[in-house]
């Protein structure tokens, strides 16, 4: 070999090897393999040999290179590691410190509890229907069997705004409303959720302003049966599946036959206790069949179509479902109440 | 209605026990409220007969009596007339415990040991003292002796107290509650006395007997008002004698909720509680005149009831009258001054139908609620009158002795027209969905003792059918589906199958914007809101204190016309005092600050009948919104944390253009808010709570808020569509420039985005208004971020657009590029 050779290349390999960063080994790199480097610059003399060293000599060379090249790449993963070494032992947080603080919202309980409610019931073929608040006595008890005088007025205290107009008392104008808007088309399957308004003093379990969840389903087969299976399986998902759900007959105006829906209470299992009156029974809901007069008002024929509809005491519902034993605290709009409804 | 179970039975002999019974009336729609056991509460109180009576030595309105209970001797004082030799009687020994825990013990009575007491029926039952002339119990002389009162009267007894739905009228009595319990069991009806005979409840209703005695009557009855009262009944009972009722029915009254008054009073209060068919007793001897009314009461009429108090009657009420004026309130409560008394000897008993809605309208004017009026208003059998008034006068006779004139005064323009429906089993099946045999339906209707006739089929269709009598007590039944709930009821809702509809999911009405809201509730929870819903019933204080007059649509409220508080006693007309309410009671519970949001309809006056409604969204933030942290400043409620926020909002909607005119109305502070307008129209205000209304609400600043209309939103938004994704690499670039402070930095940044070409996006990152920007002044730093979708920008391109965009700004706003 070639003295220039051998000596190039131990100096290279030293250098590298002495390399203390990767900085300095790119400065060898430089000075070696580089442009103007000392082995670019070697293979510039070979025209300087007789014609018969020149190939060996090229061979040397590029060899040289090649050993050169894998040198400084061996060192270059030696130090790379090492810096990474450094840095996992140098950096180094207080992990204990608190987070970026962010604070999340939350949607009302009462809207929680609707969301449920109407994705079970979207399940089976329900859309929503929202209808008004301020209501006509026509549409809020005339279309519902209730005329004037009818003892079921005294069961739904009211606020008037004029002799012929109020606060909707339950959302079952939405019942009338929604079947006109259909204009005949069937089958009609839809529920009203929306804010109702009777006419009671405020305690732990009335407000003035509370909800209610309407739905309705209309069509030319719609039987009792369906009725019973719709709200049982309702009740089922939404209590849960070991709640034990009861149809007890019962009566509204504007259907027949009607129920009241009973779930065993969800606080007591249906020992008793006095949340349920020690009855070990839930009311939550009423329901029954459309009456053939409602069907009518809503522009079917009562002798070609059936149907069920029933109604949901949101709050209720929520109360039962959160363990809320106020109504009060839904309207409260306290932060330490509502914050309670983060998350998923 | 409380229910006695052994009351009950009396009628029907029930297969169950009270639980069970309980259970099975829940199940069948007479709803339980509550089922309780009553046991009067005594001991030591048994059967003794009076073996020897001597005069007391030192008083002569006191005896002195030896008594035999079955073998031990007791020596007892007593004044009642009934306290001789011979009687049988009830002896509380010393030791008996009464009710209300009063304990008998040995006394000394005018200086002679009494071992005991002898009861009256209402020390008895209630512990407490012998009324006016009430004697002590006397029992006939065959009684065991020695035996404890409550083996010999019924005193303990199950209670079943039913909570009635409107529809079930027919069950305000023990009797229409037998029918029930006979069609559920299947046990047979028994009538009591004379209404078998007069067929009380039967399909066609009740009706008289053949060969009833008649006989000229004292009084005519005159009925001028029969759209209030058709029909009235008054039977005469002769010769009755002032007592008290037998145990046994006083103690059912009581079970009932009924107090005791006299066997006269008692008897008619039973038979109602029997019938349901309310009475009344008038002393006969103090009517007036021959005839009896049932009259609308003219100008200044004035009543004393029997409670007595002076009632002046509203015009028009229904009253009756004899010839010198009101006696009753019909269907309410009778007059002091024909009522029994304890020297009446003669009674003439109304039994009557009154109009349902006149009874109510009347007791609720009056605020008099009685058990009367409860039974007339929710309708009774218009048949029945005779039947009751005739079982009222034997019932009377039997506690109060007297014998029952024949016949009866009475009027009746009433035409019997029975109700017949015609049901067919096609409809039975099409509602209930199950095909209910025909003879399961025949049990049930006739079960409930509705006439079930074969259709005549004058149709000549095919169809199966029949044709229903109802009873005229059913005033709830009046067309085929009544019928079909009376099958579903007693069939049983247990034994329907579980379906689910089925037909294929319909089309129904969009439920799209509804989706589309919870997405943007779903939004203001991502950005730490916290969703209120607030009472949509306020005061007009509420309003004024938010600075909007009669003369701002905001101001001028919807009203109640009944409201049960000045504090709701109007409909929202913003979001706004709601909200603001919230953040004056969180900072009561000292809470630093939170972010809220609600969504929900404002009411506005409106010239169509029903009032407008509108869906808003309104935001409210107040105090710390982000506390200092370690790592972190503080922030604070802010116009621009509002604005960044309803920006964003805005921007989701996918509505473009939206402009921030400065200043927007009350409650907002006019420096520091701003009108939002898209599309040409107002679609909202943003900004900080003006001055005047912190103070007026005593709110702690700072508070900003926001409503939006959320009709506006949906109606200006734009459906999602894709943009295809620029392949091109964005390039950025910072402009700087001095303008004069007066210009609005809105617009420069608008100006920017006009002009330039191809741009993502312009945000300005900093304001500087120190040297070297001179005084009136201030430099604007912006960065540009370019992006073109076919091709990568050349610096030549870039050059020439802020070129472009410098000399524009200049031209606006005098704008001078900093370098």
């Amino acid at each position: 070999m070639d003295d220039r050779i051998r000596a190039v290349k131990e100096k290279a390999l030293e250098q590298i090897e002495r390399a203390q960063s990767l900085g300095e080994l790119e400065a060898v790199r430089v000075r070696y393999l580089g442009r103007k480097g000392e082995i670019p610059l070697l293979l510039k003399t070979i025209g300087t040999l007789p014609p018969e060293e020149r190939p060996s000599f090229g061979a040397e060379v590029n060899s040289l290179r090649e050993r050169v090249e894998q040198a400084l790449e061996r060192k270059r993963q030696e130090l790379e590691r090492q810096v990474i070494e450094a840095r996992v032992t140098e950096e180094k947080v207080d992990t204990s410190l608190p987070g970026q603080y962010f604070e999340p919202g939350a949607l009302h309980p009462l809207t929680r509890a609707l969301r449920d409610i109407i994705g079970i019931f979207y399940g089976m073929g329900f859309t929503v229907y929202e209808s008004r608040e301020t209501e006509t006595d026509e549409m809020n008890f005339v279309k519902l069997n209730i005329a004037p005088g009818h003892p079921a007025r005294d069961m739904q205290e009211t606020f008037y705004l004029t002799e012929s107009t109020l606060l909707r008392t339950h959302t079952s104008p939405g019942q009338v409303r929604g079947m006109l808007s259909m204009a005949g088309e069937l089958p009609v399957r839809f529920v009203v959720p929306g804010r109702v308004y009777r006419r009671d003093p405020t305690d732990a379990s009335h407000h003035p302003v509370f909800h209610q969840v309407e739905g309705l389903a209309v069509d030319t087969d719609v039987s009792f049966c369906d009725l019973r299976g719709v709200v049982m399986s309702f009740a089922k998902r939404f209590f849960g599946e070991e709640t034990r759900i009861r149809l007890r007959p019962s009566y509204f105006p504007f259907t027949e036959p009607s129920c009241e829906v009973d779930v065993s209470c969800v606080l007591c299992k249906g020992k008793g206790c006095s949340v349920c009156g020690n009855s070990g029974w839930l009311e939550v809901a009423g329901a029954g069949m459309v009456h053939p007069n409602v069907i009518r008002n809503g522009g079917y024929d009562p002798e070609r179509v059936t149907g069920f509809a029933f109604g949901f005491g949101l709050d209720r519902l929520a109360m039962l479902k959160y363990g809320i034993d106020d109504i009060r605290l839904f309207y409260s709009n306290d932060k330490r109440f509502l914050s309670q409804f983060r998350g998923f | 209605m409380k229910v006695p179970f052994k009351w009950l039975n009396e009628y029907v002999t029930l297969p169950w026990d009270a639980e069970e019974t309980a259970r099975r009336f829940t199940m069948a729609g007479l709803k339980v409220e509550d089922l309780y056991y009553d046991r009067l509460d005594i001991s030591g109180v048994v059967t003794a007969r009076i073996l020897k009576v001597t005069p007391h030595p030192g008083r002569n309105d006191l005896k002195v009596g030896v008594l035999d209970a079955g073998g031990p001797k007791y020596c007892v004082v007593s004044g009642a007339p009934g306290f001789s030799e011979g009687n049988v009687t009830v002896l509380a020994v010393p030791g008996a415990r009464l009710p209300g825990n009063v304990v008998i013990g040995t006394r000394d009575i005018a200086g002679t040991r009494s071992e005991g007491m002898v009861l009256s029926s209402n020390e008895l039952l209630t512990g407490g003292s012998p009324r006016p002339r009430e004697d002590i119990i006397l029992l006939p002389s065959d009684t065991p002796l020695g035996k404890p009162a409550e083996d010999i009267f019924e005193l303990d007894d199950w209670v079943i107290d039913l909570e009635l739905t409107v529809n079930f009228s027919h069950c305000l009595s023990i009797l229409g509650v037998a029918i029930e319990a006979s069609a559920l069991s299947g046990a047979p009806l028994r009538l009591p006395g004379i209404l078998e005979k007069w067929q009380w409840a039967s399909p066609r209703g009740s009706a008289e007997p053949e060969g009833m005695p008649k006989a000229k009557q004292k009084f005519a009855i005159e009925l001028p008002d029969p759209d209030l009262c058709p029909r009235y009944v008054g039977k005469t009972v002769r010769g009755v004698t002032f007592r008290y009722s037998p145990v046994k029915v006083e103690r059912r009254l009581w079970l009932s909720g009924m107090r005791p008054v006299n066997a006269v009073v008692d008897a008619t209060n039973y038979v109602m509680l029997e019938t349901g068919q309310p009475l009344h007793a008038f002393d006969e001897d103090r009517l007036r005149g021959r005839a009896i009314f049932a009259r609308r009461s003219r100008p200044g009429e004035v009543i004393v009831t029997l409670d007595g108090e002076e009632r002046s009657l509203p015009e028009g009420t229904l009253v009756i009258a004899d010839e010198a004026g009101p006696v009753a309130i019909a269907g309410v409560m009778g007059g002091k001054e024909t009522e029994v008394t304890e020297d009446t000897k003669n009674l003439l008993l109304e039994s009557a139908y009154f109009s349902p809605l006149s009874v109510r309208l009347t007791s609720q004017k009056l605020k008099l609620r009685t058990e009367a009026a409860l039974r007339f208003e929710k309708g009774v059998d218009p048949t029945a009158q005779a039947a009751v008034a005739e079982r009222a006068a034997e019932m009377i006779s039997a506690l109060a002795g007297g014998e029952p004139y024949p016949g009866r005064a009475e009027t009746n323009v009433l035409s019997p027209c029975p109700k017949v429906i015609r049901l067919r089993s096609k409809s039975v099946e099409r509602t209930l969905g199950v095909a209910v045999s025909r003879e399961e339906c025949e049990t049930i209707l006739s079960g409930l003792r509705f006439g079930v006739e074969k259709s005549p089929d004058k149709t000549g269709s095919s169809e199966d059918s029949w044709c229903i009598v109802v009873p005229p007590r059913r005033v709830d039944i009046s067309e085929e589906i009544d019928l079909v709930e009376e099958i579903a009821r007693y069939y049983g809702y247990e034994r329907f199958p579980e379906r689910h509809l089925s037909k294929a999911i319909p089309g129904g009405p969009p439920g799209k914007d509804f989706v589309r809201v919870e997405r943007l509730r779903d939004f203001l929870v991502s950005l730490g809101g916290l969703e209120a819903i607030s009472n949509s019933l306020i005061s007009p204080s509420d309003l004024a204190k938010l600075g909007w007059d009669e003369k701002d649509p905001r101001g001028n409220p919807v009203r109640l016309t009944n409201p049960l508080s000045s504090s709701e006693s109007c409909l929202r007309t913003s979001l706004l005092p709601g909200l603001l309410k919230a953040v004056i009671a969180n900072q009561r519970a000292k809470v630093p600050g939170a972010l809220l949001w609600e969504i929900g309809n404002v009411f506005f006056r409106s010239s169509e009948e029903l009032p407008l409604e509108v869906r808003e969204l309104g935001i409210v933030s107040f105090g710390l919104q982000r506390p200092k942290t370690w790592l972190e400043d503080e922030s604070l409620s802010s116009f621009f944390q509002m604005k960044g926020l309803v920006t964003a909002i805005l921007e989701l909607a996918g509505i473009e253009d939206v402009t921030f005119l400065p200043k927007a109305s009350m409650p907002f502070h006019p420096g520091k808010s701003a009108r939002i307008v898209a599309k040409g129209s107002t679609v909202g205000e943003v900004g900080e709570l003006h001055p005047a209304c912190e103070s007026a609400l005593e709110i702690i600043p700072p508070v900003s808020m926001a409503w939006l209309s959320l009709d506006a939103l949906l109606g200006l938004s734009q459906e999602k569509k894709f943009t295809p994704i620029s392949r091109f690499m964005p390039v950025e670039r910072d402009l700087a420039v001095v303008v004069p402070e007066e210009v609005p930095a809105g617009e420069v940044l608008g100006a920017i985005k006009q002009t330039g070409k191809d741009l993502v996006s312009v945000t300005l990152f900093d304001i500087w208004r120190k040297p070297p920007v001179p005084e009136g002044f201030k430099s604007l730093a912006v960065r540009i971020v370019y992006q073109a979708f076919d091709r990568t920008l050349t610096e030549e391109e870039i050059a020439v657009d802020r070129q472009n965009i410098v000399r524009e700004l200049e031209r606006r706003f005098g704008a001078k590029q900093r370098v």
